[in-house]
């Protein structure tokens, strides 16, 4: 069985720092991590594998900058096998389309056939949380997000729940299927010492756009359907009234009070 | 890029969502948003429904701002499946060809429209709160939060049709229903080919929870790391119990233990939008603002005056929590009495 | 010395009043009140003891004219942080005022420059740590509860913490303070520098006094730069001893100085991870006894990838059974959890724990030494002991819980002698009996017990020079 798992590099923070002028996000010293929610794709990875035993090889596979590699490396010390980083200069600027199409033509041309793939429900950093069902839709497979938990895999078949408003749905899909987890699914371990020996000594191949055979029109910013015509910081504000109970409990409450019944909340 | 002429793409579509065989709030939701998009476009604005026994059950749709009602009511669509619901409104889209496509950014809107994106090789912008029309160029200008709420985009789709985007739930109320309002129904029929799926449903774990999930309250009593120990959760029961309320809580708070994460206000939790919320001891970082600043009204209690909070507030109280709320419902109760 | 104190009377009450505002005098609300006479100790214990009126003032003026009416009328004066106290230091037996500095909570002023903070002293050290951060620059005086304590706090009772071993105590990274004296003076002490020989040095001597000899009301904290990189690792071993051995091997063979290297026996660390519903490694397995919670600092990551390397292989050329490391800032910070808030878990053990974390120091070649005291005394009074602490200093916080036959109100007597005899141990041992919670009320008896009549004498000429009333935290220390 051959599994995929697709993660993400995200910056290690949510204080992002901007350029006010130029409206861009400021990435120079900003720690990277590891997507977290793709840390639950890999653990339920893992722990197939675990379950399965033989014939289970782990494929991870992330876009991004030279820097991703470290992403890969934690994933292979968490028990991933094999691991390829995307890296192009024309890939940068991608949308989710783009990423999608990108590393669904990684997929395609690197790991052949496969049964399963596994993503994070969205990363902390875009938070769209649509590359993984656009990658099941170029790849035209089933489709399972919001994935809570892996009931049965055998037979070609799986059966899972999906975590969805009011309850858990129960579903069933044939093999291969693109899955993507939530965090209930499980709780991902720490590497131990000989997984993080065997990440560092790891090879991790550098894809190109044209090692995976992708069409340049349809990569990077060029390719990319959507456009990012500015970023700011978001400006909240209502004109409330603020009053101190400073010396003043008594009437700030009282305020309060006719507030509520003004607005016929009591 | 391939070179297609999209200038026939015309019109403001949402896609409405059933449940449990009832047309679901978000779908008014999706029509106050549309209606404003159609109205600066000047064209109409349709909603499509997919679902089983469905099409008597439309009428609300037009008198909540749907000029057009596509139905397509058939038993085998009465759950949301990626392949027959995906299958089916592609190829209606590429029969219509709406310029403006919106969904909700719930479970089936987050599945469906990547999946809509790819086939009508489309640009999709996700979880949007705030949409609107650049006049001059006629395009749909998006605006989402990223990175933990700390940063606002703005986003376009400059070429390609239609331009996709979800909004979040709750993040505008519906029209009120205007029974006057004219619009038309179309059922839509589609052969047994379209409606297959790889994907089965086998069966639904309904959630036991006890009250109403804060989704859907109409006032939340929210508390933040403020309230400085699990124990006085009690507290913050007391007075939601005034108000027949749900306790929410920031991320703080629930990181803490005092409250399950079912509760969580904010980016990382639930968007809610009650009539009233109160926020104790919440300093009110982005993210938290971003799970509830489009509740109606807002009260705000914290000791610190320069609180992000109390920027949102309509009413804010600069004061210790453990002073002001014990006052409070005791002034509520006298009020209740005299009532 | 024995004093006779002054009642708070109702015009002393009026006058407070005036001084701080009616809000800010807490008198007619006992619950309140309560409060006020109560510390993290008292939580544990029911130590408590009523002030009769607390107060909160928002300036240092306000705190001198409490003062100088303290003196007035010769009324006990008890300064407060945020009352996480672990040995009673904050609780006003000797009843009369208490000053809570809550109010005063800013931050003044960070200087990049001059690399300080100026803070009031009821800014909470966590607040502090986090605001620095966003100026590339470190308070690296990281006491635990961190959470909540307040800075005032940790100089008043020199807290340690489990960044000690790299960087020291609160001590280390004070520079400068301004304190009011029992009559209502204020003296600005130390600086926004490094270095002085300037006469006696008053500050050092205000640091770690428990408010037994002024009151602090603001502090200038040394800052470092921040950055580098940091790893936590969770260490099992099958034992004790084996895990103590490590550390040493750690230091001595490795040449590293880890930024923290924790100790939890098994059933501290396991019982919080419960607690706490947290899934650790190792936690389910029966072949683990103790574990090391260790954090390794980079200047980058080529240089932390080498030293994790390296504290690796010790690790598990000494016993370890595994070495895990945090992956995600999620990892660490449920190590860091389960470590710092690992007390309530005790209650899976569903026997009576005694209220005082011993806080036992011994030099760090002792340890394996002390960790046998520890058994001999657990067989000795048929308790059971768990560990926990800041091993590369030496530092244990020991809990005993109550053998089935000691009936509860006998535990405390009983509890006590199993202390008692812990702390002679440490002292024979070359330690002493408080690491960095402080005196308080717990460790009174023993402290003047084992300080020789001349310290004691010398310690006891200085209060009587600060303070000669005797009017701040009476029955504190001396």
């Amino acid at each position: 069985m051959k599994i995929v798992v697709l993660i993400k590099q995200v910056p290690a923070t949510d204080k992002v720092k901007m350029d006010e002028e130029s409206g861009t996000m400021i990435r120079d010293g900003v720690e990277s991590e590891v997507n977290p929610l793709d840390l639950y794709a890999v653990e339920e990875a893992v722990r197939i594998k675990e379950r399965i035993g033989n014939g289970v090889e782990i494929h991870v596979i992330s876009m991004g900058p030279k820097k991703a590699e470290e992403a890969l490396r934690s994933a292979i010390a968490l028990g991933c096998d094999r691991a390829y980083l995307l890296s192009d200069r024309k890939f940068a600027g991608s949308d989710t389309w783009v990423t999608a199409y990108t590393l669904s033509a990684a997929i395609r041309k690197i790991v052949g056939d496969f049964d399963l793939i596994l993503c994070g429900e969205r990363a902390t950093d875009g938070e769209t949380g649509q590359v993984g069902p656009e990658v099941g839709a170029y790849l035209d497979l089933p489709i399972l997000t919001y994935v809570s938990k892996i009931e049965t895999l055998q037979d070609r078949k799986i059966i899972a729940q999906r975590a969805v408003e009011g309850g858990h749905e129960v579903v069933e899909s044939p093999l291969p299927v693109l899955i993507s987890v939530v965090k209930e699914i499980n709780t991902p371990r720490m590497p131990n010492f000989s997984g993080k020996m065997k990440a560092k000594k790891a090879e991790i191949p550098v894809l190109t756009a044209e090692d995976i055979g992708a069409d340049e029109a349809r990569l990077g910013l060029k390719g990319s359907p959507t456009r990012v015509v500015k970023i700011f910081r978001p400006q909240v504000a209502r004109k409330g009234t603020v009053v101190s109970c400073v010396g003043n409990l008594q009437g700030a409450v009282d305020g309060l009070v006719d507030f509520l019944e003004e607005k016929a909340m009591i | 890029m391939k070179e297609r002429d999209y200038s026939q793409y015309k019109g403001v579509w949402v896609i409405g969502e059933v449940r449990e065989g009832q047309i679901h709030a978000v779908s008014y939701e999706l029509l106050a948003w549309g209606r404003g998009l159609a109205d600066a476009l000047a064209v109409d604005l349709a909603i499509v429904v997919l679902g089983k026994d469905i099409k008597d059950k439309v009428d609300e749709l037009i008198s909540r701002g749907a000029d057009k009602v596509y139905v397509i009511d058939h038993p085998e669509l009465e759950h949301f499946r990626v392949d027959p619901y995906s299958n089916i409104l592609t190829a209606l889209i590429e029969e219509y060809k709406p310029e403006v496509l919106i969904a909700s950014a719930t479970t089936m809107g987050r599945t469906l429209m990547p999946v809509l994106a790819v086939k009508l090789d489309a640009g999709l912008t996700a979880d949007c709160t705030g949409l609107e029309i650049d006049p001059e160029e006629r395009l749909l200008i998006q605006t989402r939060p990223a990175v933990g709420g700390n940063i606002m985009a703005t986003i376009k789709t400059p070429v390609l049709r239609p331009q996709m985007a979800t909004v979040r739930p709750k993040s505008k109320r519906p029209l009120p229903p205007d029974p006057g309002r004219k619009g038309e129904i179309i059922l839509k029929e589609f052969g047994p080919e379209w409606l297959t799926s790889r994907v089965r449903r086998l069966d639904f774990i309904k959630e036991e929870s006890e009250g109403a999930p804060i989704q859907d309250a109409e006032c939340i009593v929210a508390f933040g790391k403020g309230l400085k120990d699990g124990r006085h959760v009690q507290l913050m029961q007391d007075l939601a119990r005034i108000f027949e309320g749900s306790l929410g809580a920031s991320r703080n708070a629930t990181d803490l233990g005092w409250i399950p994460y079912s509760h969580q206000v904010g980016l990382s939790g639930k968007t809610v939008s009650p009539r009233l919320y109160f926020a104790f001891g919440i300093s009110g970082a982005v993210q938290h603002l971003a799970g509830m600043s489009s509740a109606e009204t807002i009260i705000a209690v914290n000791s610190d005056p320069e609180a992000n909070i109390f920027n949102v507030a309509d009413y804010g109280l600069v004061g210790d929590l453990f002073e002001v709320v014990p006052l409070l419902i005791s002034r509520l109760k006298e009020k209740g009495k005299e009532a | 010395m024995e004093q006779i104190y002054g009642k708070v009377t109702p015009e002393i009450v009026d006058e407070l009043k005036k001084i701080v505002g009616e809000k800010n005098t807490i008198i007619d609300d006992k619950t309140k009140l309560k409060e006020y006479g109560m510390d993290t100790l008292s939580l544990i214990t029911g130590v408590v003891a009523d002030p009769e009126v607390a107060v909160r003032p928002e300036s240092t003026d306000q705190v001198s004219a409490i003062m100088r009416l303290a003196t007035k009328y010769t009324i006990p004066v008890t300064a407060r942080g945020a009352g996480t106290g672990l040995a009673g230091s904050a609780i006003p037996t000797s009843r009369g005022i208490v000053l809570s500095l809550e109010k005063m909570n800013r931050i003044l002023e960070i200087d990049a420059v001059d690399r300080v903070a100026v803070v009031e002293a009821g800014v909470i050290t966590k607040d502090l740590c986090r605001k620095v951060e966003e100026y590339g620059l470190m308070y690296a005086g990281y006491p635990m509860s961190t959470e909540s304590s307040f800075i005032g706090g940790n100089v008043a009772t020199n807290a340690g913490g489990a960044k000690v071993i790299k960087y020291g105590n609160t001590r280390k990274h004070i520079l400068g303070l301004e304190v009011v004296l029992a009559n209502g003076e204020i003296l600005q002490l130390g600086g926004r520098f490094r270095k002085s020989t300037w006469g006696y040095d008053l500050m050092e001597t205000i640091i770690g006094s428990e408010g037994t000899l002024a009151i602090v009301t603001k502090v200038i904290v040394n800052l470092i730069p921040g950055g580098g990189k940091t790893l936590d690792l969770i260490v099992p071993f099958p034992d004790t001893e084996t895990a103590v051995q490590a550390v040493a091997k750690l230091i001595v063979e490795g040449n590293i100085f880890p930024v923290a290297v924790e100790f939890m026996d098994r059933m501290s660390l396991t019982f919080s991870a419960k607690h706490h519903e947290i899934s650790l490694p190792f936690t389910e397995r029966d072949d683990v006894g103790a574990f090391l919670i260790i954090q390794l600092h980079g200047k980058n990551q080529e240089e932390l990838d080498e030293t994790y390397e390296k504290a690796g292989e010790l690790c598990l050329g000494n016993g370890a059974l595994d070495v895990f490391a945090a992956e995600s800032r999620q990892d660490s910070e449920k190590i860091w959890k389960v470590r710092e808030e690992y007390s309530p878990g005790f209650r899976f053990l569903g026997k009576m724990v005694y209220a005082n974390p011993g806080d036992l120091i011994v030099p760090f070649s002792k340890v394996p030494e002390m960790m046998n005291e520890l058994k001999r005394v657990e067989k000795k009074y048929n308790t059971t002991i768990a560990a926990v602490g800041h091993i590369a200093d030496g530092n244990l916080h020991t809990h005993f819980f109550k053998p089935d036959e000691v009936p509860p109100e006998n535990w405390t007597e009983y509890a006590k002698k199993i202390y008692d005899d812990l702390t002679d141990c440490a002292l024979k041992l070359g330690g002493v009996g408080s690491g960095e919670h402080g005196i308080g009320l717990l460790k009174k008896e023993i402290f003047l017990k084992i300080k020789s009549p001349a310290e004691i004498e010398v310690m006891r000429g200085i209060k009587k020079a600060f303070d000669p009333q005797g009017i701040l935290n009476p029955g504190k220390i001396i």
